[in-house]
Order: C-alpha cells, then structure tokens, then sequence
C-alpha cells in the first residue's frame, strides 16, 4: 500500500517561504505610493520596513525555490512553465532590490531626497509588483496544472485508513 | 555624484534584467549532439547546446546511462564544454534523458 509521504519535503519549504515575501513587497509598494501623497512619516518608513523584509524574503524564496526545482522538474508534464517561473522570480528579486538600494539612498542621503526619485522608486516597485503578479500566476500554473510538488492520493484513500 | 550614482544604479538594474534568467528548447525525442553549456552536479541536471544552437535542459533520471567509450562513468565525469551526444525522449514537454554519451 502506498504510503503518505512526510510533510517536511524539501519541495514544500518553497510554497511555506513564498507567501511572505509576496505579501509583504505589495504592502511596501502600497505604502510607498501612500506616502507620495501623505505627509505622514508612517507610510515613507513602514514601505522601507516592508521592503527591507520582502526583499530578504524575495531571496529566500528565490533559494527555496532552486532547492524544489531539483525535485519536481522530474515530474512534470511541462517544465517550460518552471524555468519562465524561476527567471520572471530572480528578474523580481533584482527589481525589488534595485527598488531598495534607491530607497535607502533617498531616505538616508539628503542629495537623493527629491520628490522626482520618489517617484521613481514608486514605479519600480509597480514593475516589481506586476512581475511579481505574474510568478505568482506560473507558480499557481505549476501546482493546480501541474500538481508541482503536490502528493496525490490514491483513488480509495487507502494510506489514509 | 548623484546622477553617476543614479545611472549606475539604473544600468545594473537593466544589465540584470537581461543577464539573468536561461532559455531553453523543447525538442522531439530523437538523438543529438551538442556541447554541455552548465552541469548542476547537485540535482544531476545538465544543459546541452546542440548543433544547431538549441538549449537543452536534462533532468538525469534513474534509467540515463552516462558512457565515455562504451563504459559507465559517473555523473562527476560530466564537465561543461565536452562534447556529448544525447538521447532524449519528449514526454509532454519535458525531455527525459535516455542516454548521455561522452564524445571526448
């Protein structure tokens, strides 16, 4: 009898690691364009905090993300859709990053604070979140098309009994 | 300074832009030959850029054979720039490695 395999695989740290950073980069482009009209210092330096976070965090799921490709490459009916999945992911890490390296110089360096680079920085992060929308479309391709990743029980359930 | 500081920012933005990421190719099964373009040794997955410049990305599966001379060799024998012939069968869009021959 088939036998329900562990939960803590190496494929699952990546859909376990992937959401936050998601969540987290969109708030940081919500509360950066907030905070081109607000005068409010909450929403120039809570987009900073986000981004810091979802930047760390875009990177460890771009890592978990090559620790799964290894895995479930070997499964699916069409792996084409992963490697668009995997390079549209290190083409966002590097827009998100690039976003917060303009971010610190205009936070912290008075030369760069101009309200033209705010701007700027808003409409990288808008190119990041729309790149981002699109990875998170291929990765849900791979698991509800594809079943990347995903155990799939047997018909009668019997390793469940 | 700051438009220096800017421009290089914005050129290593667009430099990453188009330098990260891989294509590669679907073929049909069949045989071909090529040159090995990557080896990742820890998922036991090559590329291979076939003569007529597609890029082939091979999962080895149980099944591969890897041979240089008509004897088995390790995986570790697999370097980038030798020459290989590959036998590969399409399955659905992915391309399952039958055999690896190492031509050098």
């Amino acid at each position: 009898m088939t036998e329900i395999p562990e939960f803590w695989r190496t494929e699952v740290y990546h859909p376990l690691s992937v959401h936050f950073p998601i969540v987290l980069l969109l708030m940081a482009t919500l509360f950066k364009l907030i905070g081109l009209w607000s005068s409010r210092i909450t929403w120039e330096q809570g987009g900073r905090f986000l981004l810091i976070l979802g930047v760390i965090g875009v990177w460890i799921a771009v890592y978990t993300g090559d620790m799964a490709d290894g895995i479930v490459s070997r499964e699916l009916c069409d792996p084409t859709v992963l490697k668009d999945h995997e390079n549209f992911a290190i083409i966002t890490a590097w827009i998100f990053t690039a976003a917060l390296g303009l971010e610190l110089l205009t936070g912290y360096i008075d030369l760069f604070k101009t309200k033209t680079l705010s701007v700027i920085l808003v409409l990288i992060l808008f190119a990041g979140s729309g790149t981002l929308t699109y990875v998170g479309h291929l990765g849900a391709q791979l698991v509800y098309q594809q079943a990347a990743g995903v155990y799939v029980p047997s018909e009668d359930c019997a390793e469940f009994n | 300074m700051r438009s220096v500081i800017l421009k290089g920012l914005m050129y290593s933005t667009i430099l990453l832009f188009f330098a990260c990421g891989e294509s590669t190719d679907v073929v049909e099964s069949g045989t071909y030959q090529g040159t090995i373009k990557e080896v990742e040794a820890e998922k036991t997955e090559i590329y291979v850029t076939t003569d007529d410049n597609k890029t082939l990305e091979l999962y080895f599966t149980e099944t591969t054979s890897l041979t240089r001379n008509g004897s088995e060799v390790d995986f570790s024998a697999l370097e980038e720039g030798q020459k290989v012939e590959v036998e590969v069968e399409k399955v659905g869009q992915r391309l399952d490695p039958i055999s690896v021959k190492i031509m050098e």
